[in-house]
This record gives structure tokens, sequence and C-alpha cells, in this order.
């Protein structure tokens, strides 16, 4: 499944010290410089095409402190590169901004390598050992690399994992449209967003008991700007999946109010008991109907005051008020 | 400071050559005039080799988009507010304030369904700019046919150079994707000619508004030059937020 080919570069000046006294993985809290050094895609020929082809290269349980200073790998196959290549600094864009519908979209804000790892973690060691640094370090295990390794996450590993499972549910959200696209069709609008705000609460059945706990680490004050910023975007993706074009300030309303929405009915569904999550389905429906009330009442309101201003400006025009 | 005047001169040199809009066809310098057709046609390619466009580009694209939908927006209220004060003193202008509104509402058609389909942000101001281009278009209306029209100038002279200028910048990392070899898609190209076509009608009402005595306003000076600073602070706020 590892489509990754990484080649361990420890270097003795910069990480040999804190190897020989590592107790713990996360004992280390790497800079960035170790951080490119921890893990190095091997192939960067072309940066607009980053592929990892071959094996992840074997960095072996031995103890740390006899590795080598010089790159090492297995896999003969792959291309050698220069160490001084270092991967171009992935910026955190999670914002949403233009997305062309013909140009390749851009880059995720998670590194192949980071990919794997956490993919790794998510698939295999959540279910039972949940969000928690044991996962990452499993996983770690998992792939071959050194139990410090999740420490190359930034400084909140766990954070960075349920990010990534964050990013990736929302990411495969238009794949699990298409694949629902029987269901969707002949739909409304307000029911297609019933039914994706359903298929994205249903991605969280497999981690749901450990869901509170992620939401817990999410909340931590550092956390919530990544948090918000992907319950928009979530908010954003099934809006538009849901083909909704509206370009007026209902825009900020009608997200706004799916997005809480969403956090409620997932906070709902790590306490529901019923088969299939069944209560927290009809919760979710109650609560949209009560916000498609709600619009409909401003709405009218709205439509209400537009009418008679404008009709009582012609009245006054029509009594030669030059208005 | 251009006048206006000579800005429509310059317009009307930029858009006097007629010629289909083709990638390979844009110049290498900088510039908003298309280029006389070159001798070689580009046969188009089926599997199009294109580049992923950068953070600043995607930010570029989301500001050109939401600052263009709010000056729509807030053109067609102009228009709207304008229409019954100067029509009920100037009846035989229905037929120029109902080609120029529709037009405006053309253009807002154009970008609404851009923002839509690329799915950028509106502006969060809509709100505001609503009431202040009600607001502005009513009250110049009410002051005088004339300035109205000085009105439509100051705001059509600031829309004009605004669109050429970002007209300029997509030409710019076009011309660079063409340098790097990479293709360019019909997705930038259809961009590009419809700012080119709404950039030739703003200017073109530009163009009515001072053939309908914009000059003849009093105090001239003053109001164009309110208007047009509004319009540039406008501007550069929808840009942002």
């Amino acid at each position: 499944m590892v489509a990754l080919s990484v080649k361990m570069y420890v270097v003795e000046n910069i990480l040999g010290k804190k190897h020989q006294t590592m107790a713990s993985p996360a004992a280390v809290n790497c800079s960035g410089a170790a951080r490119r050094i921890l893990l190095l895609p091997t192939t960067t020929t072309r940066p607009a095409t980053r592929s990892f082809p071959g094996r992840l290269s074997a960095v072996t349980s031995r103890p740390i402190t006899t590795l080598p200073s010089t790159p090492r790998t297995k896999s003969k196959s792959t291309p050698k590169t220069q160490p001084s290549t270092t991967p171009p600094p992935q910026p955190l864009q999670t914002r949403r901004t233009y997305h062309s519908t013909t140009h390749p979209p851009p880059p995720s804000p998670f590194t192949q390598a980071e990919t794997t790892l956490l993919t790794t973690a998510l698939t295999s060691h959540i279910p039972t050992h949940g969000f928690t640094l044991p996962s990452l370090t499993l996983a770690a295990r998992d792939l071959s690399l050194l139990d410090i390794s999740p420490s190359f996450l930034g400084p909140s590993p766990v954070a960075r994992l349920i990010h990534f499972h964050l990013y990736t549910t929302r990411t495969t959200l238009p794949s699990l449209a298409s694949q629902h696209s029987d269901l969707l069709s002949g739909l409304s609008v307000s029911e297609k967003i019933e039914l994706l705000t359903w298929l994205r609460l249903k991605q969280n059945e497999p981690i749901i008991q450990h869901w509170q706990q992620a939401l817990a680490v999410m909340a931590q004050p550092f956390q919530v700007p990544v948090a918000v910023r992907e319950l928009a975007m979530l908010a954003d993706e099934i809006y538009y999946l849901a083909g909704d074009k509206s370009v007026d300030p209902s825009w900020y309303t009608k997200r706004a109010a799916l997005s809480g929405i969403y956090a409620a009915a997932e906070l709902f569904m790590t306490t529901d008991k019923s088969e299939g999550f069944q209560e927290t389905r009809r919760f979710l429906r109650r609560r949209l109907q009560e916000a498609e009330e709600l619009g409909g009442a401003v709405r009218s309101v709205g439509e209400w005051v537009g009418f008679t201003a404008s009709a009582g400006v012609n009245v006054l025009r029509s009594k030669g008020v030059r208005i | 400071m251009a006048s206006p005047r000579r800005l429509l001169r310059t317009a009307r040199q930029l858009t006097s050559t007629k010629t289909p809009l083709l990638t390979s066809q844009f110049p290498r310098h900088v510039s908003t005039t298309p280029s006389p057709p070159s001798p070689s046609p580009s046969p188009p390619l089926p599997p199009k080799n294109l580049k992923p466009l950068t953070e600043s580009q995607r930010e570029m694209l989301s500001s050109f988009l939401r600052v263009n939908q709010a000056g729509e927006l807030a053109a067609t209220l102009i228009y709207t507010a304008q229409t019954p004060p100067i029509l009920a003193c100037e009846p035989h202008l229905r037929p120029l304030m109902k080609h120029m509104y529709d037009q405006e509402a053309d253009h807002l058609r154009v970008f609404n369904s851009l923002i839509a389909k690329h799915r950028v942000r509106p502006t969060a101001l809509y709100p505001l700019w609503s009431v202040l281009a009600t607001g502005l278009g009513w009250s110049t209306a009410v002051m005088g046919k004339e300035a109205a029209m000085a009105c439509t100038e100051a705001v059509e002279t600031e829309i004009g150079g605004h669109y050429n200028t970002q007209i300029r910048e997509l030409l710019k990392m076009v011309s660079e994707w063409e340098a790097e070899g990479y293709d360019v898609g019909e997705e930038f190209t259809e961009l590009i000619s419809t700012l080119r076509r709404i950039r030739d009608e703003e200017l073109e009402h530009l163009d009515h508004a001072v053939e309908h005595d914009a000059q003849k306003a009093e105090p001239h000076w003053l109001l164009t030059g309110v208007i047009r600073a509004g319009c540039r602070g406008a501007i550069w706020v929808s840009e942002r937020v």
C-alpha cells in the first residue's frame, strides 16, 4: 500500500546527540531542517509532478546511534538525489480561493510522506488506539520508520492527525457523492444538502468512539483556527456539491447555518447508540428544517419591507414629488 | 489621472482591431491590445499541459472576480436608482438608460455565474455596496441630468482603468505560462475576452455620458473627484473583503 520511497538521513551533527538521549518518540521536537532530514522524498526531479516510485525504503529498527551519516536505501531502482534538494515548504493552504475547472488542483497541504504515515495511522490504529500519539508511533513502526518520525508532523502530531482526518473526509466527499449519484439525482437542493451532510457524518462511523476525544483536541485554542476553517470549507463543499448557486449575502448565512448544524449533529452522533445512527439523522433533519423555516421567515420579512418601500416611493412619485 | 476623453480615445484605438483571441497570439510584452493574427495557426492539442495555479494566482483571481461582481452590482443599482428621476424630467433618455442598464445587468449575470462556477466568496460588504450605490445613483439623479451623467463618467472612467489593470495582469500570467511551455486553456482565454468586451462596453457608457453633457455639471471637478475617489476606495476594499 505504500507508494512512497523515503530516505532517512540522520546527520549526526544535527540529530545524533538527541537520538542518543531520546527517551520517547515525542521527546524530540524537530526543527524545520531536522524535519526535512528525517523524511526526504527520493524523486525531486520535477517538482510539478512529484511522484514517489518504488517501495518504502526500509529503515530498520536498529539502534539509532549506529545509523551512518550517509544516505541509505534498500530500493536500488530509485534514482539517487542530491541530499541538498529539499522539498518546497508546503503552505497550509486551506483557504477557499479561486477554483479552476480545468487546471490541476493545488497540492495537498500534507506532504506525501505525511500522507502515508497519517493514512496508515488512520486506517490501522485509530479504531483501537484512538487519536493518540501511540497510534502514530505504531503507524511509523508499520512503515519501518523510526519511532521518532511522528514528531516531523509539527508541534502537535495528534492535532495534525485529526486535521488529516477532517481533510481527507472532506476531499473524498465529491467521489462519495458521485457514488451516490442515483440517490442524489432528482432531489431538491435542500434534500441534497441533507443527504450530503449525512454521508459526511457516516464517514465518522469507524472512529466514532474516539471522536469526542478528537473534538476536545480540536477545541484547544491553538487548534481552533484549523478546525473552524475545515468546518467552513466542509459547508462550502456541501453547498457546492448540492449545486447551490447563490452569490449574495445568503452565501454567508447558508454556510454559517450549515456549519453550526453539522457541528451539533457531529456531537450528537458521538453519544448516539441507535441502530445505524438513525437518531442522528432525525436530529439533522429537524435542525435543517428549522434553519429553512427561519430563513424563509427572514426572506418573507425582507420581501415585505422591500415591496412596501418601493410602493411608498411610487405613490410619492405619482403625487408629483420629484424623487 | 487621464482625462476621460483621452482614455476614450485610447480605448477606441485598443478596440479598433477586432481579432479572434488565440493564446498563441498573445504578445510577449504585456499589453491589453490584441495583437494582429500570426500567420501560423496553432492547432488545439487535445491533452492540454496546464500549469497548476499558485496560491497567489488563485488569490488574485478570487479578488478580481469578487471586485468585479461587486462593481457590476453597484453599477446596476446606480442605473436603477438614476432612471426614474432622470426620466421624469428628460423622457427622451429612456432608450439610453435602458441600454446602459441592460448591459450592466448582463455584466452582473456574467460575474455571478463566474463566481458560482469558480467557487469564489462574494464580497461580505454586499449590503453596504447596495445601499451606497443606490444612494449615489439617486442623489446624483435628483441633482439633475448633468450630475447623473458626471457620476456615470466618473464611475466608468475608474472602472475602465480597473478592467485594463486586470487584463494586463492576466495577460502577464498567461504569457508567463507560454514562456514556460505550458498551454493556456479556454478558461483563461475566455475570461480575458469577457473582460475585454465588458471593459469596452463600460467605456462606451463613458462616451455616452460625455455626449450627454456630463462635463456641464457644476461643479464637475468636485463631483467626479469625489466619486472617483469613492470608487477607488470601494475597489480596494472589495478586493480584500
